[in-house]
């Protein structure tokens, strides 16, 4: 292995949805690194800085001020530096069209943020762990769907 | 246009060291996937040199034992799951005969290095596997459930489910939509 | 039809015209024939009867000659001679004549030749004769044989001329017949062309008269018409115009000049005219559409408005075409229809309905903010929770703990209400993404989705063929979810779940709970073996948060139900449920087929 970090990137608005996000994978035990950006302006300066590290996995919120996070991954998925990138939408919303829509956008997880903390750990966890085959075994990554 | 390739990885990355090796000039002989045996001694050095010469593939050289053995049992189950044939042992058995190793042994390696277990990777693999028989073929959940040796079809789309978090067909659908959308977007 | 028909009798008389002038020409084409083959005729009469004559003639002037000779050979005595020297010239003369008489006849030209050589002859003897008689000593025998010779010749001649007498009788008798013949059939030839005629003219007058009768009765109706027109117009408010496009000239009803508050033609019509009432905003546009009335064959409605000889603004709708009237002349014709009170009926329903979707809006935001953003408090409310429950459970006292866990079965259930309703209030109609779905494929979907339960349950799920239709798809998905997940929630211990789905087509007047009409349906038939209800509770659990049970026996909300009737109701269909306790359920859901 090259990476002694698995990348991960979170932009929420929320503080405490942003708090819950970093607690919990720091109580996993994964080798993590996880930036957090309060909008999708901040989260799209940070990737289309050179220098700047490109996640593996990216989680966004959809209702975000100033770039929401539709935007976000529209311009995600128009760049193809950013190709490598597996994208999860992190957000409250439960609606089918909503869910549908992002996915044919281009996401590749749907993660309705849950209602308690041991859950959020099993869904990250889980997130992470199906992202690192996808990314070690050389699985297909367009078929990569995921609903939590 | 866009097209589609499908790959065959083993042999695409088999013929990928097959070339670079005779191009460097080296004696080797390939054992089996990921894995050659060098014919004369080569220092460390030149496998250094190795190691960054492949890496623009994507192929690294696993110096790590507990790695190459992950990649084994990796490469095991791929073989079992697609496979034409299904093996009339548990797969626990099939696997540990097949790499002479104890499974318990096994399992605790594979967890280890991976962040997930055996059975999981296995269902990873066997999904899939359906995801691309749903995708590029005209098979029926039927017939993908009898390839892939599920009882039922409701097996396949309960593990299909708990897997993906979206039943079969809503996957089919979204992956459709996708590919429209994109190329749409492309033209 | 009417046009049509005197259109054809018109033809009809046209026809018998020509062929009573072509008739009449050729009667007088016969007649003028026959009077000349008449006239003709008189003349051979007389013709051959001076053929006769002179044959007569002929021969007594040259039997005179004989005779004078035959005078003078015995007394010698010239006087005597004097008929004979005499009748050269007349016999020449009287020869000449029968030649000429008888100039269009070969036969008797040819008997006419045959003639003259026996008189030659016989002139030949006598002359000889004469000169023999003359000498002092003649020959008596020679004298004999000249005579004998003589009487021979004039023997011929004399057969000759009778033969030609009988040839001129025959030839004239020939005349006679061929003329007879042809006057025979004439009579009748005329007469029955004069009967045609007569016929021909008899039809025309009969057809004449009749369209003259169709004609009064017609202009008697369009005059009765034309009066039912005018009240008509009266009484519904609406003036007509035509305008000829040969002649580029307007006719207005007389409606259409009250309508303007004007007394009925009281000005000339023209668009310039009618363009002083309309009012100054949409003379343009009635302009602009005026304008299109000789290009377009229909002229669109459209509304201006104008303003009446009284001051009063009235909106005005107009509406044409154009027509190829019985003269073939093209006519755009059209009427005005005074819709001022539609107009601000309309205008008053438009607001209403704007108001009343802004209502519904607002209350679909309402419902759809109140529970979308209600659910990130209580999620956050229910993680912390969740944390200090795993963090610093044993922290807190006995009575802590169970209030800490009273906190979180009452943040759970509001939870799964707030998700409900927030279900229920998505469930609209302004997302109208109707498309042409296989129900199969949608019934297939929720049994994926509910594929966990039904294991667990092990249920059995039967369905018949369901149609293709025009729906919005995720909804009914979610009504098949939601009716079969509600029987396998109230199913019974112990026994194992079937559900029966059933589709057929049926017309709406067959089935008493549909409205009377002539609508085809889908009918689908949910039918369980669960728990059932008692049927007076029918109609209450499409109610929204109405159970029938205690929510310690049964989770649930109460809205699942309401969702499936919302669904329906968007499909503009109907739902209904019947139970029998302890029995099982079935609903009936119906769906309009076209």
């Amino acid at each position: 292995m090259t990476e002694d970090y698995i990348n991960i990137c979170l932009a929420d608005d929320d503080q405490d949805d942003r708090l819950f996000f970093t607690d919990a994978f720091d109580e996993l035990k994964i080798r993590t690194k996880v930036s957090t950006f309060n909008d999708g302006v901040e989260l799209m300066n940070y990737l289309n800085n050179a220098d700047s590290i490109l996640p593996n996995v990216l989680f966004l919120d959809l209702n975000m001020p100033k770039k929401n996070g539709v935007e976000c991954l529209s311009e995600i998925k128009r760049n193809e530096k950013f190709n490598d990138i597996a994208i999860a939408i992190y957000s409250t919303s439960s609606s089918e069209e909503h869910i549908e829509e992002t996915f044919i956008n281009g996401a590749n997880i749907y993660i309705k943020k849950p209602n308690d903390f041991e859950t959020l750990k099993k869904i990250l966890s889980e997130v992470v762990t199906i992202n690192w085959q996808y990314h070690t075994s050389g699985l297909n990554k367009d078929n990569f769907l995921m609903r939590m | 246009m866009k097209v589609y390739l499908k790959y065959n990885y083993p042999q695409l990355t088999k013929k990928i060291i097959e070339d670079k090796l005779s191009e460097l000039g080296y004696k080797f002989k390939i054992v089996g996937f990921g894995e050659f045996n060098f014919l004369e001694k080569v220092p460390n050095e030149k496998l250094v040199e190795l190691t960054e010469y492949f890496q623009e593939y994507g192929i690294e050289i696993v110096e790590n034992q507990k790695s190459v053995l992950v990649q084994k049992i990796k490469d095991t189950i791929v073989e079992m799951v697609t496979s034409d044939t299904p093996p009339n042992v548990k797969s626990s058995v099939y696997i540990a005969e097949k790499l002479n190793l104890s499974y318990v042994y096994l399992s605790s390696v594979f967890s280890e290095v991976t962040y997930t277990s055996i059975e999981n990777y296995i269902i990873i693999q066997k999904i899939e596997l359906a995801k691309h028989l749903i995708i590029n073929t005209n098979m029926n959940l039927t017939e993908i459930s009898i390839q892939l040796n599920y009882s039922s079809v409701a097996h396949l789309s309960t593990q299909f489910k708990n897997n993906t978090g979206m039943t079969p067909s809503a996957f089919q659908r979204i992956i459709l939509k996708r590919k429209e959308f994109t190329n749409k977007n492309n033209s | 039809m009417k046009e049509n028909y005197l259109h054809n009798s018109t033809l009809l008389l046209k026809i018998i015209f020509v062929i009573s002038v072509a008739v009449i020409f050729f009667i007088g084409g016969i007649t003028f024939k026959h009077i000349m083959v008449l006239k003709k005729t008189s003349t051979w009469v007389s013709n051959s009867h001076e053929v006769n004559a002179e044959l007569e003639r002929l021969i007594s002037y040259i039997k005179d000659a004989e005779t004078g000779q035959r005078g003078y050979i015995l007394t010698r005595d010239k006087s005597f001679l004097t008929p004979y020297l005499r009748s050269k010239d007349l016999v020449k003369n009287s020869y000449k004549k029968v030649s000429k008489l008888t100039i269009h006849s070969r036969t008797q030209q040819a008997n006419l030749k045959n003639l003259l050589f026996y008189i030659n002859k016989r002139q030949n003897y006598l002359s000889k004769t004469l000169y023999l008689t003359a000498q002092e000593n003649y020959d008596k025998t020679i004298l004999r044989n000249n005579l004998i010779i003589g009487k021979n010749a004039m023997d011929s001649i004399r057969v000759k001329i009778e033969g030609m007498m009988i040839a001129q009788k025959n030839l004239l008798k020939n005349r006679q017949n061929d003329y007879e013949s042809t006057m025979n059939y004439t009579p009748l030839l005329i007469y029955l062309t004069l009967i045609v005629t007569l016929i021909l003219i008899t039809i025309a007058f009969i057809k004449m008269n009749r369209d003259l009768a169709t004609l009064k009765k017609t202009i008697y109706t369009l005059s009765v018409a034309n009066e039912a027109n005018n009240l008509a117009e009266i009484v519904g408010g609406f003036g007509s115009w035509q305008f000829n496009l040969e002649t580029n000239d307007y006719t207005f009803s007389d409606n259409e000049y009250r309508l303007l508050g004007c007394e009925p033609q009281s000005f000339k019509a023209s668009i310039e005219e009618f363009a002083k009432f309309v009012h100054p905003d949409d003379l343009q546009y009635v302009i602009d559409n005026a304008k299109n009335i000789p290009v377009n064959s229909t002229l669109p409605a459209f509304t201006y408005r104008v303003i009446r000889k009284d001051g009063e603004i009235r909106y005005f709708r107009a509406l044409g075409r154009v027509v190829t009237i019985a003269s073939g002349e093209r006519t755009h014709i059209g009427t005005t229809s005074d819709v001022t009170e539609e107009v601000y009926a309309k205008n008053y329903i438009e607001d209403r309905n704007r108001e009343l979707e802004n209502n519904n809006k607002e209350l679909t935001a309402f419902n759809y903010i109140a529970s979308h953003d209600l659910q990130e408090p209580l999620r956050k409310i229910e993680t912390f929770l969740s944390r200090l429950v795993t963090k610093d459970y044993d922290n807190l006292s006995k009575s802590g703990q169970q209030y800490v866990s009273s906190i979180q079965s009452s943040a759970n259930r509001m939870r799964i209400l707030i998700e409900d309703l927030l279900q229920f209030s998505r469930t609209n109609k302004n997302e109208k993404n109707y498309e042409e779905t296989d129900l199969n494929v949608l019934l297939e979907n929720a049994k994926q989705e509910l594929t966990q339960i039904i294991d667990e349950k092990k249920a059995i799920i039967e369905s018949t063929e369901l149609p293709t239709l025009k729906v919005i798809r995720f909804q009914i998905q979610q009504l098949f979810i939601n009716l079969i997940g509600n029987s396998l929630k109230y199913s019974k211990e112990n026994i194992t779940p079937i559900i029966k789905i059933n589709c057929s087509t049926i017309l709406a007047n067959d089935d008493e709970l549909l409205p009377q009409n002539n609508h085809r349906y889908y009918k689908f038939v949910f039918e369980d073996n669960g728990i059932g209800f008692e049927q007076e509770y029918a109609k209450k659990i499409f109610i929204l948060f109405n159970r029938l049970h205690n929510k310690n026996e049964y989770e649930g909300t109460g809205i699942g139900l309401a969702i499936c009737k919302k669904i329906v109701e968007n499909h503009n269909g109907f739902i209904f449920a019947q139970g029998v306790l302890n029995e099982g359920a079935t609903f009936t859901i119906y769906l309009r087929a076209d």
